[in-house]
């Protein structure tokens, strides 16, 4: 086993562990108001379920592994509240933590596994989560503009899958179909930094990851014909931001 | 109405309605990986070529085939073979 691999195992035992205390200390502390939030008729119940899911993420990404992981969070229009929906780049399987760093009220869309962890997919599903395997294309509109209308908004990951590098793979067109349709506003966000956090064999090394919002767009102002075009421009703003933060050589 | 001609059309829906530039347009560049279209875009496209060359499109096996831009190319020449009147059409001006 070389140096490099051997620190990296030793950074991984440690931030497996710390998540592991932590995030037993975050259950022992919510458990209770958890168990009462049963109690509370469907919409607000789920709202609270989605409070806990960031706050749970914040613990972890902000608290759990910092020093080793330090995460930085740019917001570049720290003013606009709007709900909408959140398109990021996706290099890592630590990426639906690292959205909680938007401190806003959310969902996501995921694929299918996720939804059937025994314990994350609980809190997903009482959340209403987005299970993109499952739910028909009517569903899922029905479901954001709601979703929307309660000041929820929702993040996806339109390349589907993780790259596990810094490339960034073609998008799916269906949230933007969607966001067309609803004229809902859409923030460009990007990670950057966490290739390799984990790697793909779920591997950490110590790294600054950075996550940043940018200025959200609304699909009728940039007049575009369909979602493919609505994609393209929005991913052309998000390899942008990438760029400029890369160029900046603080990863 | 030759396979350039085709070629040509189809070309424009891809230009005109993805704003996709015309070097990168190659038969060989595949529809997803390389050009970007996923299934969603696909009904797009498909809607965009029937209204072009006037000839209703049912969802047959030999779309959900398609991988490359020759693909297309062939799948519109074979169909425009089979549709002569729509050949005639479009050559007058009269397509959409």
């Amino acid at each position: 086993m070389s140096i490099v691999q051997r620190q990296k195992a030793l950074i991984s035992i440690w931030l497996y562990g710390s998540m592991l205390l932590w995030t037993v200390g975050f259950c022992l502390i919510m458990v209770i108001p958890c168990l009462m939030m049963l109690f509370f008729p469907a919409q607000r119940r789920e709202a609270m379920f989605r409070r806990v899911i960031v706050l749970y993420g914040r613990t972890i990404i902000f608290g759990a592994v910092w020093p080793l992981l330090r995460v930085k969070y740019e917001d570049r229009a720290p003013t606009e509240k709007t709900p909408g929906i959140y398109i990021f780049n996706h290099r890592s399987s630590s990426d639906p933590f690292l959205v909680a760093a938007l401190g806003v009220p959310l969902i996501q869309i995921v694929n299918g596994w996720p939804m059937k962890l025994p314990f994350f997919g609980y809190f997903a599903r009482q959340g209403r989560y987005i299970d993109a395997t499952k739910t028909e294309y009517e569903a899922a509109r029905k479901h954001i503009r709601g979703l929307l209308k309660e000041g929820v908004s929702v993040v996806a990951f339109p390349e589907g899958t993780r790259s596990g590098n810094r490339k960034m793979n073609q998008f799916h067109s269906g949230i933007f179909r969607i966001a067309l349709e609803l004229n809902a506003p859409i923030y460009p966000c990007c990670i950057v930094g966490n290739e390799e956090l984990p790697d793909l064999n779920f591997r950490f090394r110590s790294g600054v990851i950075r996550i940043c919002r940018g200025h959200p767009v609304m699909p009728t102002n940039i007049a575009a014909a369909n979602a493919f075009v609505l994609k393209t421009r929005i991913k052309a703003l998000i390899a942008t931001e990438i760029a400029e933060i890369e160029s900046e050589k603080k990863l | 109405m030759d396979r350039n001609d085709i070629i040509k059309a189809v070309n424009s829906i891809f230009i005109d309605q993805f704003e996709i530039e015309e070097m990168e347009l190659s038969p060989d560049k595949t529809i997803f990986n390389d050009l970007g279209l996923d299934s969603l875009d696909m009904v797009d496209l498909m809607v965009g070529l029937q209204r072009k060359f006037g000839i209703p499109l049912r969802q047959s096996e030999e779309i959900r085939k398609i991988e490359k831009l020759n693909d297309i190319y062939d799948f519109f020449v074979k169909l425009i073979d089979e549709h002569p009147d729509a050949a005639a059409r479009f050559k007058n001006g009269t397509g959409n």
